[in-house]
């Protein structure tokens, strides 16, 4: 007579339980959005984050509560600023800030997407736009914190399809210290109504413009010792 | 109409007041007791009959659900023969049906593919780039139905869903969440969607009626990673780094639950659709969400007592 062999399964599921509770206790289940962010990711990685950036936010008041918008900021090169701007803004404004850039490689493009990244594409960036999002642009880097790089035009045509409003958000950060600063300026609207690809070139480049006007408002540090002045300006 | 989905949809069909007359061909009889519909049954292969059912019944919509999804029901080598076999035979029967209006055919989120930077939720005018041999074969569906409906002049809608989950639905994802050991990939963990299998029935009751002629993705809201699903089921997670996991899928295969490229892609690289089209095209909203389909599928008891249910009812 052939014996039917079976597997334990009751056995298994109880050890794999056993060994799993605490995991299981500490982490929800069904904590990532429709894009992959994961908010319980963000709120336990928040604390690591605050030890690194002490982000001051101003302007936050300006951004939609509903819709969705285009934010674009500059960035120091290595800086992270589209990162901790994001973070900072999603908190400040109670929603999540989506920003662009993450590479699609595991397992750091999989990380990014939990912590609410999205690949620099324009399909990415309208998809999330045309279900009223805020996504976060970050121009080209820069040596110098206080310039703003070129905004890449192909990012913004999506709001411009979207039909959302485009804010500029000047970074400021520390190489060596905590302190950042996120400032959302006013919506930059189009100086000319284009029918074609015209209309997102020149907005992108009012963007920069605006950019750099903040960036020129924030001042810079001047402790009459030029290296100190330069590694406080990040 | 012979698989899980096909009865449902069928059983839904019946319920509708503009359905008159329903023909149903498959290789399996349905699951469902149906009153109205009249059932045939073939198999792919059969292309002559297949063509002699369907013409003779002359439908004004014919609804193809017949694809095969590899280890579902059959291997891959069955699933794509089969598959390509009944898109030939029942798409090549509807072209020479003179009465027929619109034509709707089962498609997946798989066609877009998961190739590196391609879209993390991509809407029905991403380009497919299938990257699984399951996505080939539903483009190649999509082509043949396509085709078709450019040459004698109907409308044919691809529905596009996400993978199907459901308590009695064949599905190599399902299965192998069920497993008491459940591999997920450490450093990816990707997050995926799905659809209940009673949604997309009704997905494509609402095609049909309303004539679809474009592509829609049907996806339920909200997304959920492997590593969450496993928890949600409480089974015991298996983290995979990379080539082990030819290993895990021989050892998933004798246990019941083999592993084909498309799912090992979905756990590596998540599968996301923008499912808002449905709504507007459709009407069409799913009744449960990503989480309440695994949930779904979980509830599920592997074993039904005769016994219990005799006590049950008497």
């Amino acid at each position: 007579m052939a014996q039917l062999i079976e597997f334990p399964v009751k056995a298994a599921t109880r050890a794999g339980n056993a060994l799993a509770q605490p995991l299981r206790a500490a982490w929800p289940t069904h904590s990532v959005d429709d894009y992959g962010r994961d908010p319980h990711l963000i709120g336990a990685l928040a604390p690591f984050a605050k030890l690194r950036w002490s982000v001051t936010v101003g302007g936050a008041h300006q951004l939609p509560t509903n819709t969705g918008a285009l934010l674009v900021c500059n960035s120091r090169r290595y800086s992270l600023s589209a990162i901790y701007a994001a973070l900072a803004l999603g908190e400040e404004t109670e929603r999540p800030v989506r920003f662009v850039g993450r590479p699609d490689i595991a397992p750091i493009g999989s990380f990014m997407r939990r912590i609410g990244g999205l690949l620099a594409t324009p399909a990415d960036v309208l998809n999330a736009l045309s279900h009223h999002e805020l996504v976060l642009v970050a121009a080209e880097g820069t040596s110098h914190p206080r310039n703003a790089g070129k905004v890449p035009h192909e990012l913004v045509g999506p709001a411009v399809v979207a039909g959302v409003a485009v804010f500029p958000v000047a970074t400021m950060s520390s190489t060596i210290g905590r302190a950042a600063r996120v400032e959302v300026g006013p919506a930059v609207r189009a100086r000319r109504k284009r029918r074609g690809p015209l209309a997102e070139v020149e907005l992108a480049d009012q963007v920069q413009h605006h950019l750099q006007r903040m960036l020129d408002g924030f001042g810079g540090v001047q402790t009459g010792v030029a290296p100190i002045d330069w590694l406080a300006e990040g | 109409m012979g698989g899980e989905l096909g009865s449902l949809v069928a059983a839904k069909l019946e319920a509708e007041p503009w359905v008159g007359a329903l023909v149903g061909v498959d290789v399996d009889p349905p699951r469902r007791r149906l009153r109205k519909a009249e059932f045939h049954l073939l198999q792919p292969s059969q292309r002559e009959r297949i063509v002699d059912v369907v013409t003779k019944f002359n439908p004004h919509v014919v609804i193809n659900l017949s694809v095969w999804e590899p280890d579902a029901r059959a291997g891959l080598a069955h699933a794509r023969q089969f598959t390509a076999d009944a898109a030939t035979a029942i798409i090549g029967a509807a072209a020479e049906c003179p009465a027929l209006e619109g034509m709707v055919v089962r498609s997946g989120i798989e066609v877009y593919g998961r190739e590196r930077n391609s879209a993390t939720r991509p809407t029905e005018s991403a380009p497919m780039h299938p990257t699984s041999e399951y996505g080939l074969m539903l483009a190649n569906v999509e082509r043949q139905a396509r085709e078709v409906g450019k040459r004698v002049g109907i409308a044919v809608g691809e529905l596009r869903l996400a993978p199907v989950l459901g308590k009695h639905v064949p599905s190599p994802l399902g299965r192998l969440l069920r497993q008491p050991v459940v591999p997920f990939s450490l450093f990816a963990d990707s997050p995926f969607a799905v659809i209940e299998d009673g949604d997309a029935a009704r997905a494509f009751v609402l095609a049909a009626l309303r004539r679809l002629n474009e592509p829609v993705n049907i996806v339920a809201p909200g997304a959920i990673t492997t590593l969450q699903a496993i928890m949600r089921g409480r089974r015991v997670p298996l983290p995979m780094v990379g080539p082990e996991w030819s290993i895990a899928s021989r050892l998933s295969h004798v246990f019941g639950a083999p592993i084909p490229d498309h799912v090992v892609e979905l756990m590596h690289r998540g599968r996301l659709a923008d499912g808002a089209k449905a709504l507007d095209v459709l009407g069409f909203s799913p009744a449960l969400s990503t989480p309440e389909v695994i949930d779904h599928l979980y509830a599920w008891e592997s074993v039904v007592r005769i016994g219990s249910i005799q006590e049950a009812v008497a």
